[in-house]
């Protein structure tokens, strides 16, 4: 098993590598240079500025050089100075992760509390009425666009019904039952739409442990049908279950822009969407970097999680 | 008489007696008939052919469907309630909500067509050859393909919508610049799906045959290989297709994608968002035509998978 951690590991690096040429080539990509930028919003003796600001920026030195410097600074969790409000882009950053996480380990948790007992359901009685309708609402939550599902939800709860606020955040330390009010959309919205695939692959891997041979000798051997399914299948199929949330939750941390715009949540995704509309690169560079390593390790975290689970798999 | 000759004469009588070669309509349609046989085996493959059938015919037919200009506004006409003269009302600058539903459609479906159509010509060969070829190339491949899959959700396109943004691209060029970054999202996939299946196949004896009578290893992999693999790769990209109408849609509802007035669903759905209390029906057609096409991609693309592969069906 420790071999194989380090292995994997190891082979973090050259998928990190990739992505930092590609948010460094982004940047280098962009039209004029950043110095244009910088001077457009200063002012004063414009020659000397760039000058300064060029060196600075060490755009005077070859591509590669200026990749490697940039490397050595980034991994010192330095990202420089944010465009728009000037403040250092790792402090930024580092102040919109909880709320991006706390939005996710809800949503994640509320999609297992959902679909686990569903999926279950449906497997157990194939080709009922509950599993038809496990199918339906499966299929429904991955084809209706979570951007307007959200709407619907504050136009029914926020707007007609006057229960819930549209949008804002509260910080869950401050005022834990307060911030409640403000999560409970969003948290819905994303906990809807993880729900229907975690119950459709809950659903396909308790039929497949179901259909397997131990079951058969449970059952002769006269165990009651809840023991077998409670004690002994149910936990087999939970790893690939957990497995798959354990992904979404990575992507999660990453992907819920739409969201976390419509309900002004002040999480990561919602940093680098106004940043794209203020065009301030540094900071969407930054941010995407972040969490696209975010998303590898906790890939691998997933991963070795599901190896310790289920010894069962080789360590290849 | 010689060996040769013997079987020259053998081919000739077969020939002969064969029966002529069918007219290419009459190929077609057998073609076609067997395809519905075929989808008739699962229920929700056929549900999904029919909305497709009806989605693709709207896209096409658009011009002769609508009577309305989607960008032309009608000061004395805004917020139609649904009517014989507009189907399904106005929107808030009197424009006809059917017309750019169905122009924003055609949009979307050829865009999303577009990308993956791209993905495909991308991944595929770097899968294959990646696969075939194994060793360094595939390496080297796999970890550029790691390094793709690692941008999260929408990270990648917002890098691309930002570069678009950035060098004042408009119009077609906008749609261009996404096309690609959707393609280029899609490709690992792809390259995955298609090196795995090469893998597979590789082991197998007609790759052997080929390679015994002298095929060079590029020529294996893409013609003898990639016709083997073509079933897991239709099905991977009937679902992708649902994903990318969503993904394009959430872009242009957060104001991402081509600006207005051009008919969009996502931007459609997004501006009627300020009129939803009052008029909640113009929110809800944008996004029941999101539902209805990327449920119809994605019950297609189920049921293609469970005729293409019957170990699965019998869950």
């Amino acid at each position: 098993m420790l071999a194989y951690t380090l292995r994997r590991i190891a082979q973090l690096v050259p998928v990190v590598l990739v992505l930092t040429v590609a948010v460094f080539a982004f940047v280098e990509a962009l039209p004029g240079s950043i110095v244009d930028t910088l001077i457009g919003t200063e002012g004063g003796d414009v020659e000397e500025a760039r000058a300064i600001l060029t060196k600075e920026y060490g755009l005077d030195r070859p591509v590669y050089e200026r990749y490697a410097l940039w490397l050595v600074r980034t991994l010192q969790f330095d990202f420089g100075n944010s465009l728009v409000t000037r403040r250092p882009i790792s402090t930024e950053l580092l102040s919109r992760i909880p709320a991006t996480v706390y939005l996710a380990v809800v949503g994640i948790v509320l999609s297992i509390v959902i679909a686990v007992p569903l999926g279950t359901l449906a497997a157990v009685r194939r080709n009922s009425a509950v599993d038809y309708t496990a199918q339906v609402i499966s299929l429904a939550g991955i084809s209706i666009p979570e951007f307007w599902f959200a709407i619907l939800c504050v136009l029914l709860f926020s707007l007609y019904l006057g229960w819930l606020p549209s949008s804002g955040y509260v910080s869950p330390l401050e005022d834990f039952w307060g911030s409640l009010q403000f999560l409970i959309l969003p948290a819905a919205a994303i906990g809807f739409r993880q729900a229907a695939f975690t119950t459709r692959l809950t659903r396909s891997s308790m039929l497949d442990e179901l259909s397997k041979e131990y079951v058969d000798t449970a059952r002769a051997m006269g165990l009651p049908e809840r023991r077998v399914i409670f004690r002994y299948t149910l936990r087999n199929a939970m790893i690939p279950t957990i497995t798959i949330s354990g992904l979404q939750f990575a992507n999660l941390l990453g992907g819920t822009v739409v969201l976390e715009s419509i309900f002004a949540w002040p999480g990561i995704g919602r940093a680098i969407f106004e940043a794209i509309l203020q065009r301030d690169y540094p900071l969407i560079q930054a941010g995407v970097l972040v969490l696209g390593v975010i998303v590898v390790v906790m890939n691998l975290l997933v991963d070795l999680t599901y190896r310790l689970l289920n010894p069962r798999v080789k360590l290849a | 008489m010689s060996e040769l000759e013997a079987d020259k004469l053998v081919d000739i009588a077969i020939a002969r007696h064969a029966p002529p070669t069918p007219r290419w309509t009459t190929r077609l349609a057998a073609t076609l008939s067997n395809a519905w046989y075929e989808l008739r085996k699962s229920r929700t493959a056929s549900i999904g052919a029919v909305m497709l059938v009806l989605l693709f015919g709207a896209c096409i037919g658009t011009p002769w469907l609508t009577t309305y200009d989607p960008i032309r506004q009608d000061y004395r006409a805004r917020l139609a309630p649904p009517s014989e003269k507009h189907l399904l009302g106005t929107d808030r600058l009197g424009r006809d909500i059917y017309s750019r539903l169905l122009y924003g459609g055609r949009r979307l479906v050829t865009i999303a067509v577009v990308a993956v159509v791209f993905g495909l010509l991308l991944g595929i060969p770097f899968g294959v050859l990646a696969g075939y070829w194994g060793g360094l190339a595939d390496t080297v491949g796999m970890r550029v393909v790691d390094g793709l899959l690692a941008f999260p959700g929408l990270l990648l396109y917002l890098l691309f919508v930002t570069l678009a943004q950035a060098y004042k691209f408009e119009g077609v060029m906008i749609d261009i610049v996404l096309v690609a970054a959707l393609g280029l999202a899609f490709m690992p996939e792809v390259a995955r799906l298609s090196r795995g299946s090469v893998l597979a196949e590789k082991q197998k004896e007609y790759v052997e045959a080929s390679r015994a009578v002298g095929d060079s290893s590029v020529n294996i992999a893409l013609c003898e290989v990639l016709p083997n693999i073509v079933s897991p790769l239709i099905v991977t990209a009937t679902v992708r297709l649902g994903l990318v109408i969503l993904i394009v849609a959430a872009l242009s509802f957060l104001g991402l994608g081509t600006p207005p007035p051009t008919p969009d669903w996502g931007s459609d759905l997004s501006a009627a968002r300020d009129y939803m209390e009052t008029h909640p029906l113009i929110a809800a057609f944008p996004g029941l035509a999101i539902c209805y096409t990327v449920l119809a991609f994605n019950l297609f693309g189920d049921g293609l998978r469970d005729i293409l592969d019957p170990r699965l069906a019998e869950r």
